[in-house]
């Protein structure tokens, strides 16, 4: 089932958490929300759910093109995920996942025995069987999660919004279920929307990436789109790490035909440390000049500090290691700068 | 914490003997001896005369009497701590910090000043006094006040055992519980009751013992009708300005006793709370 909403916007007291949203995730995809802390990320996705509910007359959430903004969150059929993964503290495992058949009633609750074969068949899909009879204080932090998604998963939702789903693990842990996420959500197609403020947990399993700043969406669009081609500054810089130059630089790189003739209003132009091309100095030809300031090698890149000669702007290069022997650098060498892709936010700039 | 719990172990043994034996001393002579005494004096003249002075009629009616007012009071607070409770932890209202206040009031002013806020509003001469006269309502001077006294000053109990326990517990189990498609009835019954029924078990004791105990206010509102508009502790002190020295300690020892077995009880829940996973 597709998700939309038009318009969103809410309030709490003076604090605008949502200004005019919108939002698609369509039929099966996996989305992100992704977002600084305090973006509205999370309000929206409560407000998908029906756990917050949007200003009045502000705007509308469609499911399969279905108007549910008036719903409550029990009748929307939402699998929602909690970032603490608020299981029931003194249920059992196994009660926690069938709470939600349990609740049902009495002419469309399953009998118990039919509860008991969906519950273990939703614990073999989180691979959990076999911890039907513990506690959730009795599980570590990714079985929790597993166990919430199972919990979410029994009442047959026909999407699953995940607050955060990672938020809570350490990083080892958090590295092996986000893939396995991908592959679940492979498996079992539901249209599932999930919060996060780690950008690389969004790039690497969404099909679609949702950027959000201060209560507005910045920008929409697969892994690649956002990175490659980021809309406004606040997406470049929140996806990866970029350099800022300002424009004495560009005036100087622009005489030699590399840099953008227009810069944006604030003369800056922003480039990803790894599309900077570093090339001797005596050899010649076109670039920026710079001193090496620093080398941190260690690690699979070459990470480099150089300072343009012209500014004394620092600038972040990653190279690799072989260029970075058969460059032979060492600090306070004299090295040229070119820029194989450079953005300014009036117009986009690649070479 | 380790290094702070070796320098406490480094202290001098004098000083740790001194200490817990001041403790134990000031307990003894200010808790354990006038308990003690309570005990001695009821049965100063024998078991028989003990049972005599409980059976009582008069006694007897104090008995009846306070196990009616906790028998209305206590589930009443129950509902109201429970309620008050779960407002104010989990809802977002205008207003919100004024409740709160509120719900502290009983503890913060004197039972007898509590009592006579309700002489003021429910007697003969206070506000509803000419219209219940009219319909022929006795609430003051009458069981009704004592109730309702015993109501108000022990309704803290509930509410402030479970307003910090519900805030720590958050709201996301209910959402949870509500997403999964439960009514809110089935999410108080299911998620929310479970939780705090330590803490609920908790409070309900301690109204409870209050609500046994309790002389001021009901003192103002009782009017000291024998037999009638007696409770417990209001039977104790008249035995007691009568001289009857021995039935008054019989009957408080009966007082005694429940503050012992919810000394008891509450341990025993303390005991769980902290035990339970």
């Amino acid at each position: 089932m597709s998700i939309e909403a038009h318009g969103i916007r809410k309030k709490f007291g003076a604090y605008t958490a949502l200004d005019g949203v919108d939002l698609h995730a369509p039929q099966g995809k996996l989305v992100a929300l992704l977002g600084p802390s305090g973006s509205g990320k999370t309000t929206l996705l409560r407000v998908i759910a029906g756990l917050e509910f949007p200003d009045p007359g502000s705007g509308r959430v469609l499911f399969h093109g279905e108007d549910v903004t008036d719903v409550p969150a029990g009748k929307r059929k939402v699998g929602f995920v909690f970032q603490h993964y608020a299981l029931f503290k003194h249920m059992s495992v196994f009660e926690n996942v069938a709470f939600g058949l349990r609740v049902r009633g009495r002419g469309e609750r399953p009998s118990s025995a039919s509860i008991s074969e969906r519950v273990h068949r939703l614990l073999e899909l989180v691979q959990l069987d076999g911890l039907a009879a513990r506690y959730p204080s009795q599980l570590s932090g990714g079985e929790r999660q597993r166990v919430a998604l199972a919990r979410a998963l029994a009442v047959e939702p026909k999407v699953l919004l995940l607050d955060e789903p990672f938020g809570a693990l350490d990083a080892r842990v958090r590295k092996d279920l986000r893939r396995w996420l991908r592959r679940f959500h492979d498996e079992i197609q539901l249209t599932t929307i999930f919060v996060t403020h780690d950008q690389e947990e969004a790039l690497e399993i969404a099909d679609e990436v949702v950027v959000m700043n201060k209560a507005h969406v910045e920008q929409v669009g697969t892994p690649q789109q956002v990175y490659d081609k980021p809309a406004t500054p606040f997406v470049y810089q929140f996806l990866g790490n970029v350099n800022v130059l300002r424009t004495p630089a560009l005036a100087a790189g622009a005489k030699r035909g590399l840099l953008p003739d227009e810069p944006d209003a604030e003369g800056q132009i922003y480039v990803r440390p790894h599309d900077i091309e570093v090339t001797s100095h005596d050899i010649g030809g076109t670039g920026i000049s710079a001193i090496v300031r620093h080398i941190h090698a260690a690690g699979p890149q070459a990470k480099l500090l150089v300072e343009q000669v012209q500014t004394r702007e620092h600038v972040e290069v990653e190279i690799s290691r072989a260029e970075l022997t058969d460059l032979g650098l060492r600090v306070n060498d004299l090295v040229r700068l070119r820029l194989r892709q450079a953005h300014s936010f009036n117009e986009d700039y690649a070479i | 914490m380790s290094t702070e719990a070796r320098r406490a172990d480094r202290d001098p043994a004098w000083a740790r003997w001194l200490l817990t034996g001041v403790a134990l001393v000031f307990l003894a002579f200010f808790l354990v001896l006038p308990l003690l005494a309570v005990f001695a004096q009821a049965f100063s003249k024998g078991g028989a005369f003990f049972l005599a002075a409980v059976r009582e009629p008069d006694a007897l009616a104090s008995i009846r009497l306070t196990l009616l007012t906790v028998a209305i009071a206590v589930p009443a607070n129950i509902v109201f701590g429970v309620a008050a409770a779960w407002a104010i932890s989990k809802f977002k209202f205008p207003g919100k910090s004024l409740l709160t206040t509120l719900i502290d009031l009983p503890f913060a002013v004197s039972p007898v000043i509590s009592g006579l806020i309700y002489v003021l509003v429910f007697g003969a001469q206070g506000w509803f006094g000419p219209w219940l006269i009219e319909h022929n309502i006795r609430i003051i001077f009458a069981v009704p006040g004592i109730i309702l006294v015993t109501t108000f000053v022990t309704f803290p109990f509930v509410a402030r055992e479970l307003i910090p326990l519900m805030q720590a517990q958050g709201t996301d189990e209910e959402y949870s519980a509500v997403t999964l498609g439960a009514s809110g009835w089935q999410t108080f019954w299911r998620v929310t009751l479970p939780n705090i029924r330590w803490g609920l078990l908790y409070g309900v004791i301690l109204c409870n013992a209050r609500a046994m105990g309790e002389f001021g206010a009901v003192s103002v509102v009782s009017g000291h009708i024998r037999g009638e508009t007696n409770t417990m502790p209001l039977h104790v002190e008249i035995l007691y300005n009568e001289y009857n020295i021995t039935g008054a300690f019989a009957v408080a020892s009966l007082l005694a006793l429940l503050a012992i077995v919810t000394l008891i009880l509450k341990s025993a829940v303390e005991w769980r709370q902290t035990g339970s996973p």
